[in-house]
């Protein structure tokens, strides 16, 4: 013990300046998402000015939807402290059903299209299921369910792309109003209303937050805590469905691999939009504005022709910085 | 310790000084204008009501949190860019009520935490053994057990050692008798006053007058985020003026009006309750009752108010009320919600309340099929609810939409005992509902489950806390090995009488 008694501290510079500005820097800091956003805006328009084009905001608006559907169902499980990894994987087996219940089955694209979602659906529920009766740590669960959909969807499709989608059922992803304008984001502002009423205003969107903030205190406080997890899970999974068809819909296709490329982009737009993934913190808006900023970050750097070689390294790095300056939020603001 | 003092004179008879130290939050100034000093090798008390600042206190002088204005001197010597680091290399150590324990490693490593004996990287085992085996000697601590396995005193020893190994001149124990029984407390006292024989300087944060009347030497006294008083003898002062000081006025405490029920027909009727260990025959309830339960941890009491509550791991047996039928006991805790039992748990923390959520949602969160309809919550309706138990807990907060994690420990309590009340039950199960509050909102707490008792409902207060037992209940049921060893009621309450008790069973 004797050493300590000379490590007397020795005077250093003032560590007072932090006070100043605070609540500015607090404000900057809280919106930095939808800052960061207007500010990429800029930036690719300055490069080029096509990106202003209504042409573009189009292509934005729809490239947002798919995006915006897989990252609702992945801010749901994260609500509750938990993850879903399973749902790109989801979202691209879950098509494929659909469209082989049409094309192989002959049931009708409506009622087909209602099979895939449906299977999706249980998928959500069947994750759930095993995260709260099982216990099985959802991390681990659901990537085990991603590895099998992907399989799944691989020896479904023997590596085939299915491409014999009816008319009727693509419509949604290509038709347009007066001026071009797609109808398909409709789909995800409808959506991100009902998720924004069904987490504001109803006894499961206050449980889904309880459940995720303290879940053995929702559950003494009478919340029954699997139940919302799986109801969550469940959502999720319907989710995930919806925007399977949306993306067969939009690219008139079904790949061997349909939906993986999402899984980290749906992955990091809610958490860039401040969803916690401890749980119980986030909201819709934020999750909207992690969208549309990723989005913005992929077509951008299309438009702008960075070499095809430098698209991911520039856009993983431009998500690294709206985490890493969430991250000093968080930490200095709460 | 000496020959260090003698290398190294200081003309400063404090070991340790705060000079105007202040911290304002936003528009609060939670810690104004707070000077104290404390003297080497004493155990200094720090007193004061939730809310009084002692927390603020701790966190600056523990370099957790940094000071809008004001100096920390340590041996005479300023310290600036107060950090955690830099307070901790100086010597001064924060022992939190929260012990930082992994579980899963042995009690010498827990002590050797971070700091390691090592040789070229590699941990130096034997070394290690032997010094911890030196350190532990004389504590009843067996070096190689695992930590999972002390029990709470041996764990906060274990805490305080580490503090001391790693330098530790002054260290700061912030409440460390909380949940240990009279006799660990004891023990912990006994351990304390050792190792200030060894000149170890204590700043001791306490809730209880008797404590600091115990272990002190000096103490002061926060009120209000200011200093309020104190003393360099605690031996001058009475148990009364330190309460006046900590509560600016002289304190009435509660005492219910007891009640004989004898005669009355039962509104509550346990019957064949098991689970676990615990086994209860038949066990009866009038309406309006406060029935306290104790016994030493373990012996079933806090097990039997789980079970009743559906939180116990299996649980079998039938409740009743009134005239109604038998039936089983509820399996969750939404059941006993639905059949008009409540509870509230000992951990407000873990157990109570939602952190980020506000005061009114964590009001209401008990409730929010009452204040929905279809599923849709009603914003008025909620805010009726949230503001009554607001106003009628007397919770001291902005308004109920603060986030409930600014408040202090006794107000979050009583948004945790809002919650429950709203539910209108009919049964209250309360599991040591005053433990780490301060005595005016304690009294405070009492009086609300008094008056509630008033209105018919049955009320089971477990309880470890002689004092609280004593004032507060109709009647005692004192459990040993899961069961009702005996009961007295009325009259026959008396610390005196739970304290024989207590100890005869201690004894064999």
């Amino acid at each position: 013990m004797s050493q300590t008694t000379t490590a007397v501290a020795k005077p250093t510079t003032a560590a007072a300046p932090r006070q100043g500005g605070k609540s500015t820097l607090g404000w900057v800091l809280h919106n930095v998402v939808w800052i960061w956003l207007i500010a990429l805006v800029v930036i690719f328009g300055l490069f080029n000015e096509f990106f202003f084009t209504t042409f573009n905001l189009q292509n934005i608006m729809v490239q947002a939807t798919v995006l915006g559907m897989i990252g609702l169902a992945v801010a749901l499980p994260l609500l509750v402290a938990e993850i879903d990894l399973s749902l790109p994987a989801n979202l691209g087996f879950s098509s494929a059903i659909g469209a082989m219940a049409y094309s192989d089955l002959g049931l009708p694209w409506l009622l087909a299209m209602l099979v895939g979602i449906a299977v999706a659906t249980l998928i959500g529920f069947f994750n759930g299921l095993c995260i709260t009766k099982l216990k099985m740590v959802s991390l681990i669960q659901t990537l085990s369910m991603m590895i099998i959909l992907q399989g799944a969807l691989l020896a479904l499709t023997q590596g085939r792309t299915i491409t014999n989608l009816p008319d009727a059922y693509v419509w949604i992803g290509q038709a347009a109003i007066g001026g071009g304008w797609p109808i398909m984001p409709v789909v995800f502002i409808i959506t991100l209303v009902a998720m924004a009423v069904l987490l504001r205003n109803t006894v499961l969107g206050r449980s889904i937050y309880a459940v995720g903030g303290n879940p053995v205190a929702s559950n003494s406080a009478g919340i029954r805590v699997d139940r919302i997890k799986i109801i969550t899970f469940t959502i999720a999974g319907f989710l995930a469905g919806v925007a399977g068809f949306l993306l067969a819909s939009w690219q008139m296709a079904i790949t061997s691999n349909q939906g993986s490329s999402y899984l980290l982009y749906a992955i990091a737009a809610p958490i860039i939009g401040g969803v916690s993934v401890f749980g119980g913190r986030g909201n819709i808006i934020g999750v909207l504005g992690g969208v549309l900023l990723l989005t913005v970050i992929q077509v951008g750097l299309a438009i702008i022709s960075v070499p095809s070689f430098y698209v991911g390294m520039i856009g993983g790095f431009m998500i690294f910085i709206a985490v890493a300056i969430d991250a000093i939020r968080v930490r200095y603001f709460g | 310790m000496t020959a260090e003092s003698a290398r190294q004179p200081s003309e400063d008879p404090f070991i340790f000084r705060v000079e105007n130290l202040s911290k304002r939050y936003g528009s609060t100034l939670a810690l104004r204008d707070v000077s104290l000093g404390i003297r080497r090798g004493m155990i200094h008390g720090l007193l004061g009501e939730n809310g009084a600042g002692k927390s603020t206190l701790v966190g600056l002088i523990s370099g957790q949190r940094v000071p809008s204005s004001g100096t920390i001197y340590l041996d005479g010597r300023p310290i600036e860019n107060v950090d955690v680091k830099e307070m901790e290399k100086a010597g001064v150590f924060l022992v939190t009520q929260e012990p930082m324990i992994i579980d899963h490693v042995t009690a010498a490593e827990n002590l050797m935490l971070g700091i390691w004996p090592s040789k070229g990287g590699f941990v130096n085992w034997r070394k290690l053994r032997a010094d911890a085996s030196r350190m532990l000697a004389g504590t009843g601590i067996d070096p190689q057990a695992m930590a999972g396995g002390l029990d709470a005193v041996a764990r906060r020893k274990l805490n305080i050692l580490r503090a001391m190994f790693s330098g530790g001149k002054v260290i700061i124990l912030d409440e460390p008798t909380a949940a240990l029984t009279v006799e660990d407390r004891a023990q912990l006292f006994t351990f304390m006053r050792e190792l200030k024989a060894q000149g170890v300087t204590f700043i001791f944060i306490s809730h209880y007058n008797d404590e600091i009347l115990e272990i002190c030497d000096a103490c002061s006294v926060l009120r209000d985020g200011a200093l309020a008083g104190g003393t360099e003898d605690v031996g001058s002062l009475t148990s009364e003026q330190l309460s006046e000081l900590v509560l600016g006025r002289g304190l009435v405490l509660f005492q219910r009006e007891r009640h004989a029920f004898a005669a009355e027909e039962p509104a509550v009727r346990l019957r064949d309750v098991a689970s676990g260990k615990i086994g209860v025959k038949a066990f009866d309830l009038r309406p309006g009752e406060i029935v306290g339960f104790t016994g030493l941890p373990g012996a079933g009491a806090k097990e039997l108010a789980r079970a009743i509550f559906g939180l116990a791991p299996t649980q079998s047996g039938t409740i009743a009320f009134g005239t109604e039928t038998q039936r089983p006991l509820p399996a969750t805790p939404r059941d006993a919600f639905d059949m008009g039992i409540a509870f509230l748990s000992d951990d407000r923390h873990r157990d109570g309340l939602v952190a980020q959520m506000t005061i009114g949602e964590n009001i209401s969160l008990s409730s929010l099929s009452v204040v929905a309809r279809a599923g849709f919550l009603r914003p008025e309706a909620e805010k009726l609810l949230s503001d009554r138990y607001f106003r009628a807990m007397g919770i001291k907060a902005a308004g109920p939409a603060a986030v409930v994690n600014t408040l202090s420990g006794g107000n979050q309590q009583k948004v945790c005992l809002g919650r429950v009340l709203a539910t209108k039950p009919r049964l209250l199960i309360l599991d040591e509902p005053t433990r780490g509050i301060d005595i005016g909102v304690k009294q405070d707490v009492l009086r609300i489950i008094d008056e509630l008792a008033r209105t018919g409902v049955s009320v089971i207060i477990v309880s470890t806390d002689t004092d609280e037992i004593v004032r507060a209940v109709d009647r005692v049921c004192v459990f040993e090995d899961g069961a009702i060893r005996e009961e007295f009621s009325g009259e026959a309450i008396s610390s005196e009488r739970l304290r024989q008790g207590a100890k005869e069973r201690a004894d064999g």
